[in-house]
């Protein structure tokens, strides 16, 4: 049987991030967008933890710094609903095409 | 840690109670009364100016696990409670009277975020303190006016700086595995202990951190190609708020441009050189060619500001070089260089909000047609914070450009790519020619066209002061530059250490990350 290392988590992680980028470029609903976000963010978090278990010099900083992340991530999940509202109390939508006034 | 060393970050208390004070008391009483938000506002930052000046220089203090506070944190905690207390002036009237504590208390936190980040010395507190920078600019854009158009911009800048955000995540975690350390002094000395000798070729896993915490950073700082966000934003946000973006998020982001190059101890290979070069010299070229094209004049400032990070990323180029006057030091011209944009950038933007047509906000170039013939003092500020975005002299603008093109010009020869950090600095001195061309056009359209549509007085005096202090500001630090200029110098000095250097200033680096998270918390 095949051991499971560094690599394939940092194969899951750049996977995650590609799919994260992926989702925030194509996706036009708002709330879309934000699981993009949250995706290339949980991708940093899988490379943090799996650096801190196998590799010698990292110990413990990394699952702070993922921690640190998890909380960010939630605040800024709050702004991002919090915008989302603002935008369809004035658009009645949350559809990212729809607000295109702004061109020069 | 001690009660001692936490009166170290007497400033940083300061803004943070008082933000706190504000957003709770300003949620909550009565929308009539939430105007004194302002005025309480102005106070914390002057206490905050105050506690600055009576703790004086630290002088590379780590006792406060996560932090290291230098004399840059001193500069920055000067030029960045200085500019917050003028971008309060001139957001004085701006919200609608309920949400103006909400509005003040993110101003505050998005200026603690600053401070923050200059006495950062861990990729965790880093990560954390450029989040405080950015998450209440977000909130800031969409507060600044109750229309669609602000509702639009902050969403486009949330979404796109949730994603720089979450790159730069993605950056730190690789450096961190390079590294095997998260303290940003020792994070050189970590690549070498791992197996890769400090100015040898770095390993490729911390080249990946590095390519993605650049590009995380590029958009704080507005470089090409992650601005395109910058004219929407810049047009969609209220004026006076639009100043503030101008200056906060970018001031924010250079530092810890600074941070990670020191960390990396300004060696790194070949690639990443001609990778920054390119993204100063595009960046310079397409804000200004863009700015030229524009006729509003809010768009207009927002590629200059785009053509202004590309000069300062020449400053960034050039680096540290030890000797005398920030003529020759790249990072002291970079930080000279972001307090004068600032300050000039804000007075611009104070002078929109000074004025409005019919119900709505100054904006385009046809709405301030003739202007000086109707306010002629407010006019005079104006042209005097174009002429020093132009860098003409008499302006401080001038001194900056002089000094961020002179550290490149004397480059000496011993510095391997010194020929092309010369003719970047050409190509800069050919942007501001080009440049000039549409702040003359600002300056031309308010003295010389005729007015259709006069442009009447709109807020009160605070907006006044702001506008009056910023050109005045420029003037007198054309005549004396040399305090400003001393101070960024010293603030640079601690980067002239080698990383190894670093490494003995710290004692135990891995007993100071494991209570890092703790310093926010204003129980303790």
């Amino acid at each position: 049987m095949m051991s499971i290392g560094l690599t394939e988590y940092l194969v899951v992680a750049a996977v995650l991030f590609g799919a994260g980028i992926f989702t925030m470029i194509t996706k036009r609903n708002a709330i879309g967008i934000l699981i993009g976000v949250e995706l290339v963010l949980n991708s940093a978090n899988v490379n943090l933890v799996a650096f801190d278990r196998y590799l010698e010099r990292c110990r413990i900083d990394g699952q702070i710094l993922a921690l640190v992340v998890i909380v960010l991530a939630a605040a800024e999940a709050a702004i991002a609903v919090g915008i989302c509202i603002n935008l369809y109390k004035n658009l009645a939508t949350v559809d990212v095409d729809t607000a295109a006034k702004l061109r020069g | 840690m001690t009660l001692d060393a936490l009166t170290q970050l007497g400033p940083e208390f300061m803004l943070l109670i008082g933000a706190c004070i504000v957003l709770i008391v300003g949620a909550t009483a009565a929308s009539q009364r939430v105007q004194w938000a302002s005025p309480v506002a102005l106070v914390v930052v002057l206490l905050a100016i105050l506690a600055t000046w009576r703790l004086g220089v630290p002088e590379g203090d780590t006792s406060i696990p996560g932090l290291w506070l230098t004399p840059l944190t001193y500069y920055v905690r000067w030029i960045t409670l200085g500019i917050g207390a003028l971008v309060i002036l001139a957001n004085w009237h701006q919200p609608s009277e309920s949400e103006r504590g909400e509005y003040m208390a993110m101003i505050l936190f998005s200026l603690l975020g600053v401070l923050l980040t200059a006495s950062a010395n861990d990729l965790v507190v880093l990560f954390f303190t450029i989040e405080l920078v950015s998450i209440p600019t977000y909130v800031l854009i969409a507060l600044s006016r109750q229309d669609a158009r602000a509702a639009e911009s902050s969403v486009k800048y949330f979404f796109l700086g949730a994603m720089s955000a979450a790159i730069l995540a993605y950056g730190l975690s690789f450096l961190y595995g390079a590294a095997g350390t998260t303290t940003i002094q020792t994070v050189g000395s970590g690549l070498s202990v791992a197996g890769h000798v400090t100015g040898a070729p770095v390993s490729s896993t911390a080249l990946v951190g590095w390519l993605l915490i650049f590009a995380g950073l590029a958009f704080k700082v507005a470089a090409v190609p992650l601005h395109v966000y910058v004219a929407d934003v810049y047009e969609g946000a209220a004026s006076p708020i639009t100043g503030m973006l101008g200056f906060v998020p970018k001031l924010a982001g250079f530092i810890a441009l600074i941070k990670i190059f020191a960390a990396f101890d300004w060696t790194l290979p070949q690639s990443v050189f001609w990778l920054v070069w390119i993204v100063a010299a595009v960046t310079m070229t397409v804000g200004n060619t863009l700015a030229l094209i524009q006729r509003n004049v809010k768009r207009m400032l927002a590629y200059s500001s785009v053509a202004h990070t590309g000069y300062m990323l020449v400053a960034l180029l050039v680096g540290p070089v030890a000797g005398e006057g920030p003529m020759r030091d790249g990072v002291a011209a970079l930080l000279f260089y972001v307090a004068i944009y600032g300050t000039m950038n804000l007075g611009a933007f104070a002078a929109l909000t000074a004025f409005k047509t019919g119900q709505r906000a100054v904006e385009t170039l046809d709405d301030i047609a003739g202007l000086a013939a109707r306010a002629p003092i407010a006019a005079l500020g104006l042209a005097v914070c174009a002429f020093s975005l132009m860098g003409f002299p008499p302006t401080a603008g001038f001194l900056g450009k002089l000094y961020v093109f002179g550290s490149a010009f004397s480059l000496g020869e011993s510095h391997p790519f010194h020929q092309a950090v010369i003719a970047l600095a050409i190509i800069g001195v050919i942007n501001s020619a080009i440049g000039a061309a549409y702040y003359l056009r600002i300056v031309s359209t308010i003295y010389v066209r005729a007015e259709d549509a006069p442009a009447a007085p709109a807020s009160g005096r605070p907006v006044r002061w702001c506008l009056a202090v910023c050109s005045i500001a420029m003037l007198i630090l054309f005549a004396w530059p040399s305090q400003l200029a001393s101070q960024a110098r010293s603030a640079t000095v601690a980067l002239h250490a080698t990383p190894t250097r670093y490494h003995a200033v710290s004692e135990d680096p891995d007993a100071a990350n494991d209570t890092s998270p703790d310093d926010f918390d204003p129980g303790h």
